[in-house]
C-alpha cells in the first residue's frame, strides 16, 4: 500500500463507459481501415494454439496481436492505473465459496468459453462487436444467444448459491 | 502489407484492444458478473456504445467505398445464421457466466496480476483444442471472414 500512496494513478479506477465504447468501436473501424479485418479475440486464441503446435494455419500478426492484449493490459494495469501487482481476482466469486469449488468450476467455465467461441466462430468480440457492426445475421444470432444464455445460467447461479453469488 | 508491417499494427491493435478493456475492468470476474446480474449497465453501455460507433463507422465506409491504407477496398463479411452459430453461442454464454470472462478479457486479467487467469487461458485453449478436434471451424473469430491472398503468409 505504501508505494501506491506515493504514486498517482494517471487513469482512474474505472473509465467512464462512454468514453471507452466509442473509442472501442472507433479502434475497431480503424482495425478495417488498415488490415480489412475483424478484430476478433478467439480467432488469435485458434491462431496462437496453431503455432504452439505447429499446426494447421495460422496467420502471424495474429499471434502479435495475442501478445499485444496482453502488453495493453500490462501498459494500463500496471503502469497508468493504481493496481499494481499480483492477486488472484475473482474477488465476489471468491467471498462466496472456498478456492478449491472456483479453481474446477472456472476452469469447467474457460474450456466452455473456448469450445463455445470455437463452434460459433467468434466470441463477445468477433461476434458481439465486430459481426454486429457488420451487420452479419450470424452474429447478431448468435450475439442474443450468448447474451441471453449467460443471463439464464447467471440466475441459475445465483439460485444454486442461494443469492450468495 | 509487408509481414513485418502487419506484425507491429496485429500487436498495435491488440495492445488498444487490451488497454481499453482494462481501463474499463472488463478483466474483472465482479465486472461481468455484475452485468450479467443485471445489477450494473456499466458493460452494456460499453458494448453498445462500442457497436453504435463501429456500425456507423463501417456502414460509412461501405457507403463511401473507403480504401484501406494498401488501397484494397472495405469489404464486410457477412454470412447467413445457422445451427451452430446457436449452438456454439448457448455455450459460449454459458462458460462467460460461469467463468465471469471471455477471450480477451482472460488476458488482460492475467496481465493485471490476476493469477487465476493461469486457470482460464490454458482452459480456453483447451476448449478450442477440443473443438476442431471434432473437425469445428479453421477460424475463431467471426468465420464469415475471407481470407484474402494477401493475408495468407
Amino acid at each position: 500500500m505504501d508505494n501506491q500512496l506515493i504514486y498517482a494513478a494517471l487513469l482512474p479506477e474505472r473509465v467512464s463507459w462512454f468514453i471507452l465504447g466509442p473509442l472501442l468501436g472507433l479502434l475497431t473501424a480503424a482495425f478495417f481501415l488498415v488490415m480489412n479485418q475483424p478484430l476478433g479475440a478467439s480467432g488469435a486464441y485458434t491462431q496462437t494454439l496453431n503455432f504452439l503446435r505447429r499446426n494447421g494455419y495460422r496467420v502471424i500478426w495474429r499471434i502479435w496481436y495475442f501478445a499485444g492484449m496482453v502488453l495493453g493490459g500490462v501498459i494500463v494495469t500496471q503502469f497508468l492505473q493504481d493496481s499494481r501487482g499480483f492477486r488472484s481476482g475473482y474477488d465476489a466469486f471468491r467471498a462466496a465459496s472456498p478456492l478449491w469449488l472456483v479453481i474446477p468450476l472456472i476452469f469447467i467455465g474457460s474450456v466452455l468459453i473456448g469450445y463455445g467461441a470455437k463452434v460459433a466462430g467468434g466470441c463477445t468480440s468477433g461476434h458481439g462487436i465486430c459481426g454486429v457492426a457488420q451487420r452479419s445475421k450470424s452474429s447478431i444470432i448468435a450475439t442474443c444467444s450468448f447474451m441471453s444464455s449467460a443471463i439464464i445460467v447467471t440466475g441459475a447461479i445465483r439460485l444454486i448459491s442461494g443469492g450468495n453469488l | 502489407m509487408k509481414t513485418r508491417q502487419m506484425n507491429f499494427f496485429g500487436l498495435f491493435f491488440g495492445a488498444g484492444f487490451g488497454g481499453i478493456l482494462a481501463a474499463g475492468t472488463l478483466h474483472e470476474y465482479d465486472t461481468i458478473h455484475a452485468m450479467l446480474r443485471l445489477d450494473e449497465f456499466y458493460v452494456y453501455g460499453f458494448m453498445g456504445s462500442a457497436i453504435m460507433v463501429a456500425t456507423a463507422a463501417l456502414w460509412l465506409f461501405e457507403r463511401k467505398q473507403t480504401t484501406t491504407l494498401t488501397g484494397e477496398e472495405i469489404k464486410l463479411q457477412r454470412s447467413k445464421p445457422q445451427t451452430h452459430h446457436i449452438k456454439g453461442a448457448v455455450v459460449f454464454g454459458s462458460g462467460w457466466a460461469i467463468a465471469g470472462t471471455c477471450p480477451a478479457p482472460a488476458l488482460v486479467m492475467l496481465a493485471s496480476g490476476g493469477l487465476l487467469a493461469l486457470i482460464i487461458i490454458p482452459g480456453i485453449f483447451l476448449g478450442i483444442h477440443l473443438a476442431s478436434e471434432k473437425g469445428g471451424l479453421e477460424f475463431g473469430d467471426g468465420e464469415h471472414r475471407q481470407i484474402t491472398s494477401s493475408f495468407q503468409n
